[in-house]
Parts: C-alpha cells; structure tokens; sequence
C-alpha cells in the first residue's frame, strides 16, 4: 500500500528530479499525524506572530495602519535605536522600566525560592495532618490569580487597608504607607507574585526532598553529620537539578508576567512598579506605537529566549539526567 | 523483637542522659518547625480569609481604619447587591463558556500530540518538543500585537468577526493551553504500561482506538488535573481578553474590575464575586490534588 503510493508519486515527477522521499514508517507517520492539530495551531498562534511580530519591530506602525498594516514605513532598526537611546522619551522609560523588571524579577525569584525550600523543608517531615498542609499550601497557586490579586489590593488600600493596620498595630509604621502609588509599588508586585507563587517552587522542591535516597542520609549520620551538615552536604547538592529548573522557569515567567501588575497596579502605574510588559502593554495600546511596542516585545523575548536556552542546555541537555525528580 | 532484646540489652544501664538531652532538641526543633509551618499557611490562607470574610461585611465595616478580621456583624446583602450593578452574571457564564470549550479543545488535541510524544520515536520529536516548551517563553505581548492585526485584518478582509467573539478567545487560549497540556498529559500517558495499549491493538483496536479506549480512561485522573489548570489559565487570562474580548463576551476576569469605579469600590460586592469564583475551584482542587500534584512534579526535568 505504502509502495504504491511512493511510486506513484515518483511517476509523477520527471526522471532528472532527484527526489529523495524519507522512508517513513507507519507508525512515524501516525505520529505526525496526531501531532499535526496542535502543531498547526501553534503555528497560527504562536510561531507565525513572532515573525510578524520582528517585522512590525522594523516598521512604524501606528494606529492609522491598524487595517492595513503591510503599508507602513519600514524604518530599519530605527525603533531598537530609540528604546534603546535613553535621550528619547521612550527611551528613557524603556531604561527605567527594564530596570524596574530587573529588581522585580531577581526580588521575586529569590523571594519564591527559599520561602519555597523553607516550606518543602517544613512539609518533608512526619507529622499529623501532612496531606492539609500541603494542600492549604497550594491554595494561593490554585486559586484564581485575578480574585486574589484583587484582594491584595484591597488589602494595601492606604488609609482602610489591612496591612498598614497590622504594620501600625505592632508600631512599625506610624500612619499610613502608599504600597501601590509610588516607590513602594514594585515591593507590593513583588510581595504578591512571590505569595503567588511560593507554593509551586515549594511543591517541586519537596519532591525533590522525597526522592532523595534515605541512605545518603544514614550514610551522612554514620560520619557524624549533624542536621546542618545534612542539609549542606547531601540536600542542597541532590536539590540542585529542580533547583535550576525553578529557578529559571520562575526568572522566564517572572518576566513575562502580566496579571499582577497589571490588576495590582492598574493599566498606568507610577514609574516603580512600571515592568516591562506593562509598560509595552500601554505603550503599543494607550499610545497606538505598535513598532515600538514591539521593538521592546522582542527584547524580551530574546532575554526570555537565552534563558530558555540556558534551561535547555543545561537541563534538559543532559547535565543534570538523572536529577532529583 | 529487636527494640525489645534492645531495651533488655540496655537493662538498668543509664544511657538516658544524653538520650533525653538529643531528645529534647528533637523536641524543640520539631515545635519549632510546627510552629514555622504554621507561618507559611498564615500567609498563604490569609488573603484568602480577608476575601471571603470581606464579602460578609457591610460598606462601613471595609471603609473603616481599623479593618477586622472577622466581621463585627455578618451581612449577607452582598451575594446579593453584586449581580445587579452590572451583568456580573453574563460574565461569568462568558467566562464558563470560553474556559470550558478551551478545556475540551485543548483536552482533545494535547491528548493526540502527548500519545504521540509518549509513545513513539520519530524523526525531529526532540526539536518539537523543544519547540513545545519553548512556547512558554514567549512574552504575551509579542503575540497580541499581531494577533490583534490578525482579527482585525480577518475581520475586514474575510468578514468574520473575531475581535470580542466567542470563537476568537477560545481559538486564542487553546492554543496557549495547548503546550502546557501536551506537557502534562505527556507525563501521565508515560505511566500507563505501553503493553496496555499493544494488547487492545492485537484485540483489534485501531492506534487511535488503543489511545480513546485504553489509555486516556486509564489516564483520566491525569486529563481531570490537567483540564483543571487548563480551565484555570483560561479562566485567569487577563493580557488579551482587555484587548479582544470586550463587549458581548467580556470574561469574568475582566468584568470582576468594574467594582472599581471612578469614584469608589465596592469591596464587598467584590470580595463576594471573587468568592463565588474561588471556592469551586478549590473544591475541584480538594478533589483532584494527588493527580495534580503528581502532574506538577513529573515531567519537569525527567522524560
């Protein structure tokens, strides 16, 4: 059956083409065939936009070439010199923003980290109702990111909120702090992405924990290791392969992270709590720039990308077969 | 038996010294412990306390400088008051709508591609899977911008609408959930025994019928979690349903704003929508979370 239809495809095509038609086997075949559907829709979605989304990089784009956007001027990389010139407007709030990113970013994933470990710690050892803890810990990554962003807001509220009224009752603050005007935005972005996501980091690490082999440990007491010695010499090193992993899935998602400054801060926020992403958001929707916008959206791609490389490599690559999961 | 001949070994013998002084610090090291642990669910459940029990607060007790813990007084009037603001209940269902459809969509075409990831060795299978995780990198903003020229081109060019409809987010979010199902369901289809699906192919199953038969009913836990998050994400998304799902099918995540008004928040009414919202989902959660946490742990790092 096969046969048939290779011949009768080579029969097609004249003798001087050189066709070399990959001897597939059916099951390969099948294969492709079940991945073709979700292929094709990423294509559509995800891998077709980012070429489109280079070239609009390359072009000046704005809200008069909306409906006919193969029109627009193509200015070259004009768009990467401005975001990148901090003497330009954009430029300038490009530099800030990135830097704001930076400390949400690093701020956030040193957050989500050890508070994770702290808690896959606490969570790795016996005691009576184990199964809820762990359950109740997963609650702020279950719960809808919306809703509970929302309710932080409430929360940091100045005058009626409830954290500068527990921060006053125990007479660390005196009157009331802005938490989502001004400088203090980026720590309340970061306070709510790190509670959002602690109990992910906490869940793979304690995995981790659980497939570390015990005789490590009783091998580590027979020497004399006391608990920190344990912790030092046999945790952290069986720890490191999920630790890489989160480490670097939570820097990428940190990064291209959209819900919580956005519901958090509102669509303009002041200049601290202004990421990256929020600010393209405003920037290719508030003032109609779409090549600028992205212009920037590539830059963090590519960071994003690098990122994703070094996980790759490292990871999957092969270094660490075998690791803690 | 050995404890036993142990305790007899040791006899009158008085090792108890530093027994009980180890002891001792095991002790305290372990309320120690307890009571850290005790911290973290603090700070995880506490929001989640101030959502709910702000939804039974009245305007005056969420307007107040000294906000309670629990309500001086239980009103239940904002279950009540938040439907007829705005129609809070149309987003939902346009809510229920898209995420459901998305789940069933992005259900269906993972399970093909993770079958075909879990089962078979094909040429390119590293670069595609690559290509898979490599999806989530991408920054939502890169992709909105030309989608958004995208529906808007289709819409004048083709005719049909796609900006603010239902088919349009639904085609959007599937795509995005799409990967992050392959992945997951990937590492349940890789725990059922491949002899399974072998024998149903000898019974005279076809390959596809092997996978709808056997496999993904003995993977069922596995597609509850998995369609679960996929729910989730596409009940959550915020980034381009402000963009393209305004109007007619705006989705809850977005409507759910609307207590915020120029002038002032309802809060409670808020708190009530948002608690409407939650506590399905953790009962969900409660109900499903061995094959979810099993799913959120697997497949991470090994393949």
């Amino acid at each position: 059956m096969l046969e048939r239809a290779k011949s009768g495809f080579t029969r097609a095509i004249p003798n001087w083409v050189q066709v070399r038609i990959p001897r597939l086997g059916d099951d390969t075949r099948f294969a492709y065939k079940l991945l073709l559907p979700a292929f094709l829709m990423m294509g559509i979605i995800h891998f077709l936009p980012i070429i489109w989304g280079f070239y609009i990089s390359f072009v000046q784009l704005d809200a008069s070439y909306v409906s006919n956007w193969w029109n627009a001027p193509i200015v070259g990389f004009e768009n990467y010199a401005k975001i990148f010139n901090p003497n330009t407007i954009v430029g300038a709030e490009f530099w800030t923003s990135l830097r704001q990113t930076l400390i949400f970013t690093v701020g956030s994933v040193i957050g989500i980290y050890t508070l994770g470990l702290g808690t896959a710690l606490l969570l790795n050892r016996d005691f009576r109702g184990k199964l809820a803890a762990r359950t109740l810990v997963l609650v702020p990554w279950i719960a809808p990111a919306v809703v509970t962003v929302l309710t932080w807001q409430m929360m940091f509220r100045t005058d009626t909120g409830m954290i500068n009224h527990i921060l006053r009752s125990v007479g660390l603050i005196d009157g009331s702090f802005f938490w989502l005007i001004g400088p203090r935005s980026i720590f309340a972005i970061t306070a709510v992405w790190t509670w959002q996501n602690f109990p992910w980091a906490a869940i793979m690490l304690y995995a981790g924990l659980q497939s570390i082999p015990e005789h490590l440990y009783e091998a580590a007491e027979t020497d004399g290791a006391g608990r920190w010695g344990k912790f030092r010499y046999i945790t952290m090193p069986q720890l490191k392969p999920v630790s890489v992993v989160i480490v670097l899935l939570m820097v990428v998602w940190t990064l291209i992270n959209f819900t919580v400054p956005y519901v958090l801060l509102g669509a303009s926020p002041s200049d601290s709590g202004k990421v990256l992403m929020l600010f393209i958001y405003n920037y290719a929707f508030s003032n109609w720039s779409f090549g600028l916008g992205a212009a920037m959206s590539t830059v963090l791609f590519i960071v994003a990308m690098i990122l994703a490389y070094i996980y790759y490599t490292r990871v999957i690559g092969g270094e660490f077969e075998g690791g803690a999961i | 038996m050995l404890s036993a001949l142990r305790r007899e070994d040791e006899g009158g013998r008085i090792p108890e010294t530093w027994r009980l002084s180890t002891d001792g610090r095991e002790l305290l090291f372990d309320a120690f412990a307890r009571f850290a642990l005790g911290l973290v669910l603090l700070f995880a459940l506490f929001p989640i306390w101030m959502m709910v029990m702000n939804s039974f607060k009245s305007r005056s007790q969420v307007m107040t400088e000294n906000p309670t813990l629990i309500p001086t007084e239980f009103h239940v009037s904002n279950y009540f008051e938040m439907w007829q603001r705005f129609p809070l209940l149309d987003y939902f269902l346009n809510s229920l709508i898209i995420a459901s459809v998305t789940t069933v969509v992005t259900i269906l075409i993972a399970s093909l591609a993770a079958y075909a990831f879990s089962r078979y060795d094909f040429p390119g299978k590293g670069k595609l899977e690559l290509s898979i995780l490599g999806t989530q990198m991408i920054p939502g903003v890169l992709i909105l911008l030309p989608m958004y020229l995208l529906f808007i081109n289709i819409q004048m060019q083709i005719g049909i609408p796609m900006k603010d409809t239902y088919h349009g987010l639904i085609f959007l979010y599937s795509t995005f959930t799409i990967p992050f199902a392959i992945w997951m369901l990937r590492g349940y289809f890789d725990t059922i025994p491949k002899a399974l699906g072998e024998a149903a192919r000898i019974d005279g199953c076809t390959r596809l019928g092997a996978l709808f038969r056997v496999v993904m009913p003995l993977a069922a836990p596995g597609i509850a979690a998995t369609s679960m998050f996929v729910f989730l994400l596409a009940f959550n998304e915020v980034l381009f349903a402000s963009v393209l799902g305004s109007d007619t099918v705006t989705p809850f995540a977005i409507g759910i704003q609307e207590f915020q008004t120029q002038t002032q928040t309802y809060w409670g009414q808020m708190m009530a929508a948002s608690t409407v919202a939650t506590i399905p989902l953790l009962f969900l959660f409660v109900l499903f979370q061995k094959p979810i946490v099993s799913g959120l742990t697997s497949g991470s790092v090994k393949h």
